[in-house]
C-alpha cells in the first residue's frame, strides 16, 4: 500500500486540477472481484509522461514477499529488503529483468532497476514457495486492485488511453481497450478476467 | 479276452493278483486324481502368485517412476541448471541437460518451451524447435505438476518423466527419458522374482522391448505374443524353452505410440516343486501298501488254497480207492477250512466203510447181487420172474476128503467152489449159496437177461469140463477122479428179499428151484454129471440134448421130461450121433408101448459107452411092464419118490 500511495500523490503535483480518473473493475468469470489485478492505461498518440524518480520496496517477511503483485513504472529502482532472521536469495529469470540477490540478510545496498516493461516473476533459490510478481509498465497511470477488486486510475489527463488489465494468473491475456476520458470525469471500467485454476503447491518448508 | 490264462493259473495266484490289482487299481485312481488336484492347485496358486506378482510389479514400476519424478524434481530446482535453462542458449542448454542425465544416470534429457516445442533434446538433438513427442506427459504435468510413463522410442522402451522447471513459475518442462533395457529387467526380475519381459503392440506383431529371457525363450515368447496379450486378464500357459511357463500380461500404458505390457513369466515346475515331494511320499506309500498287500495277500491264499490243494490231492487219492490217506485238520474247526477237512475226513471214513462192506458183500453174496442191493433200496419181498437154477454137488466129496486132514479138504473145497463161481460168474449166472460141497446159481435173477437157460447149460458144461481138469492135480496127489453133478431147472421162481429187515437174504424161492435140486440129485440114479429139465432143454439152441426120462415128481400130477446136455453141436462127433438116433428111437419105441422093438434097441445099446446105465434102467422098466402089463392111463414116467 505504501508503495502504491507514492506515485499517486506525485501525480496531484503534475497533473493539476483538469484531471479525469477511471475506476476499473475487476471480476472472474464467475463475477467475483478479483484481488492482485493490475490496471493501466496507456495515451494514445503520445508517450506516456516519465513519472517522479520512484521507487518501490519488496519486503520478504516469513518468507513470503509482500507484496506478492508491484507495478512499477520502468526506470523504477525496488529494495529487497529482508524482515526475516534468515536469509534469502531472490531471482528472476524474467527477460524482463534477470537477476539474483544471492543470500542476503538485511536491505541489499543495491536497489534493482527495472528498466524494461514486462512481467517479472520472483523467486527465492531456496524457498521454493516464495513467489512474487512485478508488472513493468511505460506508463505513470497504474492501480492494483485490493480485496474490492476495484483499481482507481487517479490524475489522468483528459484524452484517449489503451487500458490494460493484467494479473499473475490469467488464462490469456486481456485485450487492451481504448476509452477517451473527458477532464473532470470518472469513467467506470469494468474488466472480466478468466484466471488459470491455481496450482496446488506444496506447503512452506 | 484273458481270462482263460487267468483261469489257469493257481487259486493262491490269483488271490494275491486280484488284491493286487483292487489295491492298485484304488491306488492309481486315487493317485490320478490328486496329481490332478495337485497340478490344479499348483496352477492357480502359479496364477495367483504371478498376478499379485504383477500387481507388485505395478507397485514397484509406481515406486520406480516416483523416485524418478522426485530425482528428476530436485534437479530441476538446480539454480545453475535453472539459470543455464534461462540463458536459452542451445549449447549451454544442452550441455547442461548432458550433465544432468549423467547425474542420476538418465538415458536421455530434454527442455520442452511452455509452449510446446523442443528446447532441446540429448537423444535426438534433430529434434529441436519441433514438437515434442508425447504432449500428453507435458498436460499432465501441466495439471499435476509432474507426469511419468512409458514410452517407446526408436524400439526401446524409457521410462518418461516431465517435471516443469519452476523460476519459481514454469519456465519450462523437463522431460527426463531412463531407458528399461535387459539390465533394469534383471533388476526387476530379483524384485519380483518372476522373469520380466517388456512387449510393445502398435499395429504390427508384437515386439519384446527387453527381457530376462534368453534368447529361446525369448523368441518363443515373442511368437505367442499375440496370445498371451489376449488371456492378460488371467493369464495362460506356454512352452519357454522346453519348460512349462505360466504368464500373465498386463498392460502398463496405453497411450504414445504403442501398447506396452509387461509380460511376467514363471515356471510351471517352480511352482510344483513343493507337491514334489508330497507326490514321492505318495508313491512311496503306494509301493509299501502294494508290498504289505502282496505279501498279506499270499499268506492269506496260501493259508486258504494250501490245505485245498491237500483236499484235492486226497480227494484224488479217495477216487483211486485209498481210504487211508490223512487229512490236516483242527479239531474242533476253527474255521470253514478245518470244516471241510473234518467233513471229508468223514466222508472217507463213510466211503472206507462202504467200501468195505460191498466188499464184503460181493465175497459172501455175488458181485451182482451186492450191485443190485446198493443201487436200490433195500427192501423185503420179491418179485415172480423166470429164473434157471442150477444145483451142484461134488461127486464122492466125503469119500474124496477121506485121506485128507481138514484143512486140505476145505482147501479142496475151495478148489471146486472157486471153480464153479468163476464159471458162473463168468456166463453172467449168480452164485446165491454154497450148500455143503455143492452150490446153488441162478440165472436170470436179480438181473433179467434174455437166454438164461442157454447160459446156464453152457455154464453147466464149462463147470463139468473144468472139473474134469482138475482130475490130473488131484492123481498125482494120490486122489481119485472127480466127477460133479448138476441139475438145472427153468421155471418161475419168486426171486426176493427174504428174511427181516434188519437182516435178509436175496434168493429165489419155489417148486422150480426144488425141482433143480431134484434134477441134481437124479444125476446119481442115471449116472450122468448133467440134468435139466424141459424148459431148460427149449430154451437152448446149439446143444446137443439126450433125453433121459420122463419123471413125476411127487406131489405133482404132470410129468417132466428130463434131459442131458451133451456137447455144443459144434463138437459132436457122428459116431455119438449114431448111438443117440437109436437111442431116442428105442425111447419113442418103450412110450408107444413097442416092447419088442424096444427092448432090441436097449439091449443093442447096453453095451455102448455112456449107454450101459441108460440101458440097464429102462431094461428093468420093461421088465416092468411086462409083469404088470399097464392100463391105458401109463404114459411112461417114472415116479419119483426119494426126495
Amino acid at each position: 500500500m505504501r508503495a502504491a500511495r507514492f506515485p499517486l500523490i506525485a501525480l496531484f503535483a503534475v497533473g493539476g486540477v483538469l484531471a479525469a480518473s477511471l475506476e476499473v473493475t475487476v471480476r472472474d468469470e464467475r463475477g467475483n472481484p478479483v484481488e492482485n489485478a493490475v490496471a493501466y492505461a496507456t495515451p494514445k498518440g503520445a508517450p506516456a509522461p516519465a513519472g517522479p524518480k520512484r521507487t518501490a520496496a519488496i519486503e520478504q517477511i516469513d518468507k513470503t514477499f509482500v507484496p506478492h503483485v508491484t507495478v512499477v513504472q520502468a526506470g523504477t529502482t525496488v529494495q529487497f529488503p529482508n524482515r526475516d532472521p534468515i536469509r534469502h536469495h531472490v531471482y528472476s529469470f524474467s527477460p524482463a529483468k534477470s537477476f539474483e540477490i544471492k543470500l542476503y540478510a538485511g536491505t541489499p545496498p543495491t536497489p534493482v532497476l527495472f528498466d524494461k516493461p514486462g512481467e517479472v516473476v520472483l523467486g527465492c533459490n531456496i524457498h521454493d514457495n516464495m513467489l512474487a510478481f512485478v508488472l513493468v509498465v511505460e506508463t505513470p497511470y497504474f492501480a492494483k486492485t485490493p480485496r474490492e477488486g476495484i483499481a482507481r486510475l487517479e490524475q489522468l489527463p483528459a484524452g484517449e488511453y489503451d487500458v490494460h488489465v493484467w494479473h499473475p494468473a490469467l488464462a490469456a491475456p486481456v485485450p487492451a481497450r481504448t476509452v477517451r476520458l473527458r477532464a473532470d470525469e470518472t469513467a467506470p471500467f469494468p474488466a472480466a478476467v478468466t484466471l488459470k485454476a491455481q496450482p496446488a503447491r506444496a506447503p512452506a518448508r | 479276452m484273458k481270462w482263460p490264462r487267468f483261469r489257469a493259473l493257481r487259486l493262491q495266484q490269483r488271490m494275491v493278483l486280484l488284491f493286487v490289482t483292487l489295491l492298485m487299481t484304488v491306488q492309481l485312481a486315487s493317485f490320478y486324481f490328486i496329481r490332478v488336484a495337485i497340478e490344479e492347485i499348483a496352477s492357480q496358486t502359479l496364477r495367483e502368485e504371478l498376478q499379485v506378482g504383477a500387481r507388485v510389479f505395478r507397485r514397484l514400476l509406481d515406486q520406480n517412476s516416483q523416485q524418478l519424478v522426485e530425482a528428476t524434481s530436485v534437479l530441476t530446482y538446480d539454480f545453475g541448471f535453472r539459470e543455464a535453462i534461462a540463458t536459452r542458449d542451445r549449447d549451454t542448454i544442452l550441455s547442461a541437460l548432458r550433465n544432468h542425465a549423467s547425474r542420476i544416470r538418465a538415458s536421455g534429457m530434454a527442455v520442452v518451451g511452455l509452449d510446446g516445442r523442443v528446447v532441446a533434446d540429448t537423444m535426438d538433438e534433430a529434434q529441436t524447435g519441433g514438437a515434442y513427442a508425447f504432449p500428453d506427459l507435458v498436460v499432465q504435468a501441466e495439471s499435476q505438476g509432474r507426469a511419468s510413463g512409458m514410452r517407446v522410442v526408436g524400439g526401446k522402451p524409457y521410462q518418461v518423466i516431465v517435471v516443469p522447471i519452476r523460476a519459481p513459475l514454469p519456465i519450462a518442462w523437463v522431460a527426463m527419458s531412463f531407458v528399461i533395457d535387459d539390465a533394469s529387467a534383471r533388476d526387476l526380475k530379483t524384485l519380483a522374482s518372476s522373469d520380466v519381459t517388456f512387449i510393445e503392440v502398435s499395429g504390427g506383431a508384437p515386439r519384446v522391448l527387453a527381457t530376462t529371457l534368453e534368447p529361446g525363450p525369448r523368441a518363443a515368447l515373442e511368437r505367442s505374443a499375440a496370445a498371451v496379450i489376449a488371456t492378460s486378464a488371467e493369464g495362460s500357459r506356454l512352452m519357454l524353452g522346453g519348460e512349462d511357463t505360466e504368464v500373465l500380461a498386463t498392460p502398463i500404458e496405453r497411450k504414445g505410440t504403442g501398447n506396452l505390457y509387461s509380460v511376467l513369466q514363471r515356471p510351471v515346475a517352480a511352482g510344483l516343486e513343493p507337491f514334489r515331494a508330497l507326490q514321492l511320499v505318495l508313491v512311496l506309500l503306494a509301493c509299501l501298501s502294494l508290498a504289505v498287500t502282496a505279501l498279506v495277500a499270499n499268506r492269506l491264499a496260501r493259508r486258504l488254497a494250501l490245505p485245498l490243494a491237500r483236499l484235492a490231492k486226497a480227494a484224488g487219492e479217495v477216487a483211486k480207492g485209498r481210504y487211508d490217506v490223512a487229512v490236516q485238520a483242527n479239531e474242533p474247526a476253527r474255521d470253514e477250512i478245518d470244516e471241510l477237512a473234518l467233513a471229508f475226513r468223514g466222508m472217507t471214513k463213510g466211503l472206507a466203510e462202504r467200501d468195505k462192506v460191498r466188499d464184503v458183500l460181493g465175497k459172501v453174496a455175488s458181485a451182482a447181487v451186492a450191485d443190485e442191493l446198493m443201487r436200490g433200496t433195500v427192501e423185503l419181498g420179491g418179485e415172480e420172474r423166470e429164473a434157471t437154477v442150477m444145483f451142484t454137488d461134488i461127486r464122492n466129496f466125503t469119500s474124496l476128503c477121506e485121506t485128507l486132514r481138514p484143512q486140505e479138504s476145505l482147501a479142496l473145497l475151495n478148489d471146486f467152489l472157486t471153480v464153479i463161481s468163476e464159471v458162473v460168474e463168468q456166463y453172467r449166472g449168480v452164485v446165491d449159496k454154497y450148500t455143503g460141497d455143492g452150490a446153488m446159481a441162478v440165472f436170470g435173477a436179480p438181473v433179467a437177461e434174455p437166454g438164461d437157460a442157454q447160459r446156464a447149460v453152457e455154464a453147466a458144461l464149462e463147470i463139468r469140463r473144468r472139473v474134469l481138469a482138475l482130475g490130473p492135480s488131484l492123481a498125482a496127489r494120490g486122489l481119485p477122479h472127480p466127477e460133479i453133478g448138476i441139475g438145472l431147472n427153468t421155471a418161475r421162481v419168486i426171486a426176493g428179499n427174504i428174511g427181516s429187515s434188519s437182516r435178509l437174504n436175496y434168493t429165489v424161492l419155489g417148486d422150480g428151484v426144488n425141482l433143480a435140486s431134484r434134477f441134481e440129485g437124479l444125476t446119481k440114479r442115471y449116472r450122468v454129471p448133467i440134468v435139466v429139465g424141459e424148459l431148460t432143454q427149449r430154451g437152448c439152441t446149439g446143444v446137443i440134448f439126450r433125453e433121459l426120462d420122463k419123471v413125476r415128481v411127487r406131489g405133482r400130477v404132470e410129468p417132466v421130461r428130463i434131459f442131458e446136455p451133451l456137447q455144443l453141436a459144434r463138437d459132436a462127433t457122428t459116431r455119438a450121433g449114431r448111438a443117440l438116433d437109436t437111442w431116442h428111437a428105442a425111447l419113442a419105441d418103450y412110450r408107444e408101448r413097442r416092447w419088442d422093438r424096444a427092448r432090441g434097441l436097449f439091449e443093442r445099446l447096453e453095451h455102448e459107452p455112456g449107454y450101459e446105465r441108460l440101458a440097464e434102467i429102462y431094461l428093468g422098466y420093461l421088465a416092468d411092464v411086462a409083469a404088470r402089463q399097464p392100463g391105458p392111463e401109463w404114459d411112461a414116467a417114472f415116479t419119483l419118490f426119494e426126495k
